[in-house]
This record gives C-alpha cells, sequence and structure tokens, in this order.
C-alpha cells in the first residue's frame, strides 16, 4: 500500500487531537453543516468540521469531490464566481466569514493561500513578495528588506536568490516560483496558509522542497492543504478528510485515516479500487 | 499501344496534381502570393511618393533654349525642365504645325520659366520641332525669391549701398554671397523683433483690452483700475514704438542692396536682396554640392513657414499641427478608452445591456469620419465652447475663443473617433490576463480596485498601447473631420508660444493632409503644386510612421516587462 513508516514514527510525535472534540482555542476553522451550489449544481453537502490550529489538514479525494471549493470557501475566494451560493457558516476564530460586515480583503490578509499553478506578478521578486505589505500601506525600506529576506528564508528560497531579488519573477523555476509563491503569501503573516495541490505542476525535486518546506510552515501557521496524492497527504499531514461526491466521507488523524480507516469507501479509496 | 500509354500518362498527370495539391503547396502559393501583392503594393506606393516628392528637391539643370515662336521669331526661353510628353504628330499637323514626314509623335517639354511678373504662366509647354538649339550655360542662376517665385537669369551686376560691383562671375558670386548673408542677418533680426518682441507687446495689449472689458461688464472698473490699466498700455504703446522704430530701421537697411540680372527677355531686372532667399549657379554643380543642396532644400521645406498661399517654402507649421493635435487626441482618448474598458470588462454585469453597449461602441468605428466632424462642430464648438465663452470669457464677445473650431475640438472630435479602438484594444488585452494573476492578488488581500492598478492594468499596457497605436494611425491620416472643427489653409501663429499660458488650445491650426488637399486642390499654380503634393504626402507619411514606430518601441518595451504568463 503505502509506506508510513516514516511518516508514523513523524507523527507520533505531534500531539494528537481528538478532533471530534476540539476546544474553541484548538481550532482554526469551524465548518457547519456548509452547502454550497454552483448554479443548480450541488458541490458541497452538509460539510461540518473543525480544523484544528497549528497543524496540517490535508483534504483527499477523487477529482470534483469538492475538496478545492471547500478550500476556497475557507478565504472566499468562491465570490468570485458568479452564481455560487452558500449556505451554512464558517467560523475563523468564533467569528462567521460569510458576517456581512466582515471585510473580505482582511480576511484574506488572515487567511493566506497558494494555488496550483504558480502566479508570480510579472514584476521582481522583491516585489513580489512585498505586494502584500505595500498593499497594506508598509512604506519602511527596511521593514520591508527583513520581511523579503525572512519570507524568503521561510520558503526556503534565499540562499537562491538573494543575489537577484530585483530580478523578473517569471526567470525563476517552477518549483522557485512556487516557492516565492509561497514567500509571498507568509510575507503579510496570516494566521492561516491554504495551499490547493501545490506540487501538482512541479517536478518531484520541486515536490519535495515543497513538502519539506510545509513541515517547516506549520510551525508557524495553520495550514489546510489539498492534494490528489494521498503518499503526500500521509507524509505532511496530521490529519486527513476524505471527501467523496461533495460530502465529508471520513475526517481523522492521518495516522487512522490511512491505517484502520472506518469506512468501506475510505478504504476503497486509499487502497486505490476507484478515483 | 499509344492509347494505353496516354491514359497512363493522363493517370499520372492526374494523381501528381492531386499530390500537390494534397501536399499543401498551393496553398503556400496563394498564401504568400496574397502577401507580396501587398507588400509590392505598400512598398510601390511610398517609392512613388518619396521618388516624386524628393526629386523635387534636387537641384536640377537650367537650359537655354531658342524657340521658334509661331511668329516665326526665335525667342529665348531659359528654365528647368519639369517633364517630357509625346504629343501624336497628327494633332499637330492639324493644328497647323509642319511635322516631318514619318514622325508619329513628337515629344514636348514642360519648362518651367519662373519670372512670374514677366510672362503669364510660369511654366511653359516646349515643342522640341520649334526648338532650334540647347545650351546649358554655366552662369544661369536661379534666384528663389520670397514673392514671385523663381526668377532665371545670369548675374550682371550688383548694387551695395548705392555702389554698382561689376567684374568676373566669382567675383560677383562672392559680393552677392556676403551681401546677402548680411541682409538675412538683418532680416532674422527683424523676424524676431516681429514675431517675438512686437507679437508679445501685441498679445499684452489685447490682453489689457480684454482686461478692462472685463472690469466694465462686471461693473468693477474703479477709476485707480482705468488708470492703472491705461498706465500699463501706455508703457506698452512706448515700447511698441521703439521697437517699431528699430524694426523700419533694419528694413530699410535690409532694401538697400540689390542684384541685376539680365532675363531670358535680354532685359535687366533688380531683384531686392531683402526679397531674395538664396541664389544657386546649379550648372556649375557637381554631384557632391547637388547633394549637399538636395539635403538643405529638404530642410528647408521641413523647418521653413509656408509662402506665396502654401505653393512655396516649407511645412513646418503643417507637421507642427499634426503631431501636436494627434499627441493632444492621444492624451485625451488613452484614459478615457481604458476607463471605457475596464468598466465594461470589470465591472459591468455581464447581460444583455453590456453586450448591446459593446457592439455599439464597436459599431461607432464605422461612422464615417465627417459625421464625426459635423457632431464635433455641433456640439463642441457651438454648445461646449459657446457656452465656456458665455462663462468665462464675456469680455472678449462678440468674437469667440473656444466657441470657434480649434486645436482642442479637433483632437477631442478625433479622440471620440478613435474612442471604438482603444475601448475594443484594452477589453482584449484585458480578457487575456490570466485569472490565476488576480487569484493571487487577491487572495493576499486586495481589494478588486487595488489588483486592478497594481497588476492587470500594468499588465494591459501593451494592449493599450497597441490599441493607442492604431488610434494614432487613424487619427494621423483624418482630414475630413478637421476641415469642420479647426483646420485651416494658413495659421498666422502656432497653437505653442512663449505667451502666457503658452499652449493656446483655442487656436486654428495646420494638417499636413489638409495642406496636402490645399496645395494639391486649390492652388492657383497647379503645376508648381504638384512636387509640393507628394512630397507632403510622404512627409504625412513619414510622421505617421515615426508616430507609429515610437509607440510601438513603447509597447515592445512594455511587452518585455510584463511577458505574459503563458501556462
Amino acid at each position: 500500500m503505502i509506506n508510513l513508516e516514516r511518516t508514523n514514527t513523524e507523527l507520533n510525535n505531534e500531539e494528537q487531537l481528538d478532533l471530534a472534540n476540539l476546544t474553541d482555542e484548538q481550532t482554526a476553522f469551524s465548518i457547519e453543516n456548509l452547502d454550497l451550489h454552483y448554479g443548480e449544481k450541488q458541490a458541497l453537502k452538509g460539510v461540518s468540521m473543525r480544523i484544528p490550529k497549528g497543524q496540517v489538514t490535508a483534504f483527499i479525494g477523487p477529482s470534483g469531490c469538492g475538496k478545492s471549493t471547500l478550500l476556497r470557501c475557507l478565504n472566499r475566494m468562491n465570490d468570485l464566481i458568479d452564481n455560487c451560493n452558500i449556505t451554512g457558516e464558517i467560523k475563523l476564530e468564533q467569528h462567521n466569514i460569510f458576517d456581512r460586515n466582515v471585510d473580505v480583503a482582511t480576511l484574506r490578509r488572515r487567511v493566506g493561500m497558494v494555488f496550483q499553478r504558480p502566479n508570480p506578478f510579472p514584476k521582481s521578486i522583491y516585489e513580489n513578495v512585498v505586494y502584500g505589505l505595500r498593499l497594506q500601506g508598509v512604506k519602511d525600506r527596511r521593514r520591508l528588506d527583513e520581511a523579503v529576506e525572512e519570507s524568503l528564508r521561510g520558503a526556503a528560497l534565499w540562499d537562491e536568490v538573494k543575489d537577484r531579488l530585483h530580478d523578473n519573477a517569471l526567470g525563476l523555476s517552477g518549483g522557485q516560483q512556487q516557492r516565492l509563491v509561497i514567500a509571498r503569501a507568509i510575507a503579510i503573516e496570516p494566521e492561516v496558509l491554504l495551499l490547493d495541490e501545490p506540487t501538482s505542476a512541479l517536478d518531484p525535486i520541486s515536490t519535495l522542497v515543497i513538502e519539506e518546506l510545509i513541515t517547516e510552515l506549520k510551525k508557524k501557521f495553520t495550514v489546510v492543504i489539498v492534494t490528489h496524492n494521498m503518499q503526500q497527504a500521509a507524509r505532511v499531514s496530521d490529519n486527513t478528510a476524505f471527501m467523496y461526491m461533495g460530502e465529508l466521507i471520513e475526517y481523522s488523524d492521518t495516522n487512522t485515516l490511512f491505517t484502520t480507516p472506518a469506512k468501506k469507501q475510505t478504504e476503497d479509496y486509499i487502497t486505490g479500487r476507484y478515483g | 499501344m499509344t492509347l494505353d500509354t496516354n491514359i497512363a500518362s493522363n493517370k499520372a498527370g492526374a494523381s501528381s496534381i492531386k499530390k500537390w495539391t494534397k501536399s499543401g503547396s498551393p496553398m503556400i502559393w496563394l498564401t504568400s502570393g496574397a502577401v507580396s501583392i501587398s507588400l509590392i503594393a505598400v512598398l510601390g506606393l511610398l517609392a512613388l511618393i518619396a521618388w516624386r516628392g524628393l526629386v523635387y528637391f534636387w537641384p536640377s539643370t537650367i537650359y537655354q533654349f531658342d524657340v521658334v515662336n509661331p511668329k516665326g521669331q526665335v525667342e529665348m526661353v531659359i528654365g528647368e525642365v519639369y517633364e517630357t510628353d509625346m504629343i501624336p504628330a497628327q494633332r499637330l499637323r492639324e493644328n497647323g504645325h509642319i511635322i516631318a514626314d514619318g514622325v508619329t509623335e513628337v515629344p514636348s517639354l514642360l519648362v518651367k520659366t519662373g519670372n512670374r511678373e514677366f510672362v503669364e504662366l510660369d511654366f511653359r509647354w516646349l515643342l522640341s520641332s520649334t526648338i532650334k538649339s540647347q545650351e546649358v550655360l554655366p552662369n544661369l542662376a536661379v534666384f528663389e525669391r520670397n514673392k514671385n517665385g523663381n526668377f532665371y537669369g545670369t548675374i550682371d551686376s550688383i548694387t551695395v549701398d548705392s555702389k554698382k560691383v561689376t567684374g568676373d562671375m566669382p567675383t560677383l558670386i562672392e559680393t552677392l554671397d556676403k551681401s546677402l548673408e548680411r541682409v538675412e542677418a538683418f532680416s532674422d533680426e527683424a523676424d524676431e523683433l516681429q514675431s517675438g518682441t512686437i507679437n508679445s507687446i501685441n498679445f499684452k495689449l489685447e490682453r489689457l483690452r480684454l482686461q478692462q472689458r472685463r472690469f466694465e461688464i462686471d461693473n468693477e472698473l474703479t477709476p485707480d483700475r482705468a488708470s492703472d490699466l491705461n498706465a500699463q498700455r501706455k508703457a506698452l504703446n512706448d515700447g511698441y514704438l521703439v521697437h517699431e522704430a528699430a524694426l523700419f530701421k533694419l528694413r530699410n537697411a535690409m532694401t538697400r542692396d540689390f542684384v541685376t540680372v539680365k532675363d531670358m527677355r535680354g532685359e535687366l531686372v533688380d531683384i531686392n536682396l531683402s526679397n531674395l532667399l538664396s541664389f544657386n549657379l546649379p550648372n556649375q554643380m557637381n554631384v557632391f554640392t547637388k547633394a549637399g543642396h538636395w539635403f538643405v532644400n529638404i530642410g528647408n521645406f521641413v523647418m521653413d513657414d509656408p509662402r506665396e498661399a502654401n505653393t512655396e517654402g516649407g511645412v513646418f507649421p503643417a507637421i507642427f499641427g499634426t503631431i501636436f493635435m494627434v499627441m493632444l487626441m492621444a492624451v485625451i482618448v488613452t484614459p478615457f478608452g481604458v476607463v471605457a474598458a475596464i468598466y465594461l470588462h470589470e465591472y459591468a454585469k455581464k447581460g444583455v445591456v453590456t453586450k448591446f453597449i459593446r457592439v455599439a461602441v464597436i459599431n461607432l468605428a464605422g461612422v464615417p469620419s465627417v459625421v464625426y466632424g459635423v457632431f464635433g462642430l455641433g456640439f463642441f464648438v457651438y454648445i461646449l465652447g459657446g457656452s465656456i465663452d458665455d462663462l468665462f470669457y464675456p469680455e472678449a464677445s462678440p468674437s469667440p475663443v473656444f466657441g470657434s473650431p480649434g486645436v482642442l475640438w479637433s483632437a477631442l472630435t478625433l479622440a471620440i473617433l478613435t474612442l471604438p479602438v482603444v475601448i475594443v484594444s484594452t477589453e482584449e488585452g484585458l480578457s487575456r490576463i490570466p485569472i490565476s494573476l488576480r487569484q493571487g492578488s487577491l487572495a493576499l488581500g486586495a481589494t478588486k480596485a487595488e489588483t486592478l492598478w497594481k497588476v492587470i492594468i500594468p499588465m494591459a499596457s501593451p494592449a493599450i498601447m497597441t490599441g493607442l497605436i492604431l488610434a494614432v494611425a487613424r487619427a494621423a491620416g483624418e482630414v475630413a473631420p478637421l476641415m469642420l472643427v479647426g483646420v485651416v489653409k494658413m495659421a498666422p501663429t502656432l497653437p505653442v508660444d512663449g505667451n502666457f499660458p503658452f499652449l493656446h488650445l483655442d487656436r486654428k491650426f495646420m494638417h499636413l493632409g489638409f495642406h496636402i488637399y490645399d496645395v494639391g486642390f486649390q492652388s492657383p499654380n497647379v503645376e508648381a503644386a504638384r512636387p509640393l503634393v507628394f512630397a507632403s504626402s510622404f512627409l504625412l507619411v513619414t510622421v505617421i510612421v515615426g508616430l507609429n514606430m515610437s509607440a510601438i518601441r513603447i509597447r515592445n518595451i512594455l511587452r518585455e516587462k510584463y511577458r505574459s504568463l503563458e501556462h
């Protein structure tokens, strides 16, 4: 099946949380009865779950199961889609993010996101990293410089680009671009980092670098990752949610989910019988 | 046997044609042929107008002909040969000319004889059968004059400070060169005085008059103010008198010298040096001196003001007017079009109304340009300009300031004309930006407006530039609407000068396109104007190409900067 030995030993060092009974302090997101329709089509059906703080939570499932849609609900990226209807609620630190008085820009500042394909702006590496800070009105050159170095180090890119910070970011390789995008996201110090299949467009070596980076990132941020790669979920996440046809089938700590899945569907999926 | 081979070869032929068709070569030939024909058409057009236009500036040989006139007398004709035409001998015989048998065609020369004040026409057709002899004399000179066009003849003597100088040709030329230089220095000084200082005094006097009128209208003309205005006016008038005296003195100094020339009738004619711009002896020039003169002539054409109802001199005001108006238009149309495109593409709901608006905008590009001219005259000049005059310039009434055609209204009219082009290309540019970049920006906490400003518009800037290039190309070539909203045959002043506020958008201006029309079709002297039409056309094309090239250069720099993320 999957080689879990390494991940298991690592996971055993982590604090095991009881996902069913998380306290409010331990929770980053609390999702209640979330339904989402794209026009007539229902993409999410009554999803309820709590995503713990300071850990890596992975969403897995076959294509079109709604895992990316759920992720995009967490920073309201679905707002951009015209005929998207959402009912239910998502609470970030006990506040419903769908409330009328929530400023979406502020929410997105707290919940950063990295997309499937690297999408650096056609600006210099430096300008890419400070983009979010400049939006917040930071002008102090020293603060920006510090933020750039810190974020690029945090994204394990500093050593590769420190001599060409003012070169165009589009000159970087795909893996470097994706790390740059991560650096750009962590430069504004969000509470949560959403990763939407961050390695699907990358080669194996870049994938490995990003995966190592994720384990580093969780020391500072809550990480939610969508992946179609089960090995990746097993390697990097603490908790895993398996979704199928818009429903949350099973959600538990990664170890349990991959070794002793409770549901038949989960077992079929992780053993490769469908999906 | 033969039949069989025939069929076989036919089959082979048919199949080889089929094979050839299938290989795709016909398509390649067809498409490349279309490209070649377009290319040849464009290059041919450019080559023709360049040749016909530029050859005009080459110093041409001056011939002296002995011609038998209808009365049987021999007459001398001096001039440049402009072109040669073949005339059927039959027609000439019918008109009573004696042409030798067996000759079917007789060449006829168009000769520019100049000396306009002494002959009916400064162009003349000479039948080669009437030409007794033809000579290229080295001492024939051409004099370019301020008034009455060129003069052809031989220098006889020169009068400097009432002293007559005679002698051999080199001495005469040297003396003439020297005194011409001196007179030119005077003339430059006089021009400077006239168009600079005196013009500025007149401008200030007019301003004072308007100021006083303004006070009168508002009932605020206190005695203090009146006396103050009068004092200012007196100071200006005193200054004017001083400068005027200086100007007259200069003018006097200029008119003292003259050159005496023997013309083709054999009579001596005095040409005042103040009326003389330059003189040449083209028959003594070699290729290099001619090339030097050619460049000088082109330079004068580009840098000088027109003379003699635009049939002589340069076209500088027209070049300036064209470029200035197009740039003003670009400054107006770009922000306007970009903002409209952003609304249509980014904010408007995607529904029937938006679709309708978009179709309407695209169709605006198909409205004939003269209709825009009529609209510009009716709306901008009369309504908008009229209201501006009523509100801000009541003192100038009844003469209009903005209520008459001017460069601002021309630029605005052309801006509306080219607006669809800018909107369409900007929208295209906006829709080409990958959605992932918008999401990337939004995910970092940017609002939609911030995303637009910081990411989308910079990335769409090459497309905006493309729209601008198309707009400039279209606007620079438009003449019809401009005739209604601001172009004139001869503008006394440029829209930009040294008088406050330096930019006079209410002024009328000259335009190369209109200049071509005017010189070619409205000129009293068609033969003289024809080369100027070609030269101006070539210049107009050069100006448009130049404007486009600079815009394309900017676009390429932007493209390089925002190399699109093609995933």
